[in-house]
């Protein structure tokens, strides 16, 4: 197991930023959006408290769409079952970028300034993707140094896998979820939290696999 | 400033999401001039009719939601909008209620019980806040008890019921049952939204309506208004 706290330096994407409030590839925001867009990125780095913990555990078997992993951890979802029938391992993850920006976001919601909220909602979503793309990164070297690649990260929520298999996840990472807590509803908390699992096998069979084309949700936030 | 330029002024001023002279707006140049809060109360000093008045900041909302839907507007244009009517309202708040001017109507809104999500709950309020709706808004994480208290004290007209997860949403139906169970179910129109919600979801559970947006729940609401008059 692998837990860290990383410094507090994002490169935050402000046209990812953009994205998540809907402009899309065409839309141009006002000057004033743009700009507070920029103002919150630049400063984001003192209302994130980043962590993350991740687990390399070894597959046992893949039976239809159950994948039965070390531990008592048993994932159900074809999609899952299908990446995981490719690999030897999985690596499981909690991230967070921690409860103080969504503090800050309540505030200023319950202030009134909506825009602001919306904006810093936005940056905060942002912020956690950024901290997923450096777990992949770490989860990936180490699976390079075995002569091994990694799949595209899935969470549950996405594809067929439920929102209720978040306990298998968080099973999986026992003790250590980088202070992230799970409700009863399996919401996390704090909310800029993302959880998942990363397939690692032969290069040639795992990076490739993408069951997004033959999905029928076309308006997935997760498409790729 | 001529009363017919105050009104038009005002409309305009809720299209750039201007809430007051210091804000900007979509149009940079405007930045200075008054926004929605100084020409509402300076549409009071001259003693415009409230009626205009309301007329005003509703056309320009009416514009938003037009802009919003074909995508030349978007999320924060829209709430910086809304924002500018919330401003608006809360002036006139104390004269409508002196000349006893009732609202569109009372909509008490909740995220329901084991889920805190709350921006989309807080983006369909102040939109509903902006179309003249009296909005009570419960909260996050609401147990059903509480929901179904304030509607039997308050008798809200409409009870807006929001869950971001698949694991969150049957609350809404067990809120449905609890209505019921009280005798409250046909005293308020219940309405739902949310990612993981939808028409479907709101016919299975006995809500009266599925909302996309906070723009479409304006329109659910207006189409029950009018059946009421109807």
């Amino acid at each position: 197991m692998s837990t860290s706290s990383i410094r507090n330096e994002f490169d935050i994407d402000t046209e990812q930023v953009f994205n998540r409030m809907g402009y899309g590839t065409d839309g141009v925001p006002s000057a004033r959006v743009e700009s507070l867009v920029r103002e919150y990125a630049d400063n984001i780095c003192h209302l994130v408290e980043p962590s993350y913990s991740y687990v390399i555990r070894d597959i046992n078997s893949v039976r239809g769409s159950r994948v039965f992993i070390e531990g008592s951890v048993i994932f159900r979802s074809n999609v899952i079952a299908r990446l995981l029938e490719r690999c030897q391992k999985v690596a499981v993850f909690v991230l967070t970028v921690g409860g103080r920006l969504g503090e800050v976001v309540h505030q200023l919601s319950g202030d009134g300034l909506m825009v602001q909220a919306a904006v810093l909602d936005a940056i905060g979503s942002d912020a956690a993707e950024t901290l997923a793309h450096v777990v992949q990164d770490i989860v990936g070297k180490e699976a390079e140094a075995d002569g091994l690649g990694i799949s595209q990260r899935f969470s549950p929520g996405y594809c067929d896998w439920r929102v209720s298999q978040q306990r298998m996840v968080f099973r999986a990472m026992g003790s250590d979820t980088a202070g992230v807590r799970l409700t009863d509803g399996c919401l996390m908390i704090p909310q800029k939290s993302i959880s998942g699992i990363i397939g690692i096998g032969p290069a040639d069979k795992v990076e490739s696999y993408n069951p997004c084309p033959t999905c029928e949700k076309r308006d997935c936030v997760g498409r790729r | 400033m001529t009363e017919g330029d105050i009104i038009v002024r005002l409309k305009e001023n809720v299209i750039q999401g201007r809430k007051n002279q210091d804000e900007e707006g979509i149009d940079e140049k405007l930045s200075g001039t008054p926004g929605v809060v100084e020409l509402t109360r300076l549409a009071l000093e001259k003693k415009i009719l409230l009626e205009e008045i309301i007329n005003a900041l509703t056309a320009g909302m009416t514009v938003v939601g037009e802009k919003y839907s074909s995508k030349e507007y978007f999320i924060p244009d829209m709430l910086a909008s809304a924002e500018a009517v919330g401003e608006a309202m809360e002036i006139l708040k104390p004269i409508l209620e002196a000349a006893n001017v009732e609202t569109k109507g009372k909509f008490a809104i909740a995220t329901v019980q084991g889920d805190i999500h709350d921006i989309g709950k807080n983006i369909v309020a102040i939109l509903l806040r902006g179309a003249g709706y009296e909005v009570n808004d419960l909260g996050t994480d609401v147990p059903t008890e509480k929901i179904v208290d304030f509607v039997k004290k308050e008798s809200p007209d409409y009870l807006g019921l929001s869950a971001l997860l698949t694991t969150t949403m049957t609350e809404m139906g067990v809120v449905i049952e609890a209505l019921k169970d009280s005798g409250l179910r046909d005293r308020v129109k219940v309405l739902i939204g949310g990612a993981a919600v939808s028409d479907e979801y709101a016919q299975e559970i006995g809500a009266d309506a599925y909302c996309v947006d906070g723009f479409h729940a304006i329109k659910v609401l207006d189409s029950f208004q009018q059946a009421k008059t109807s």
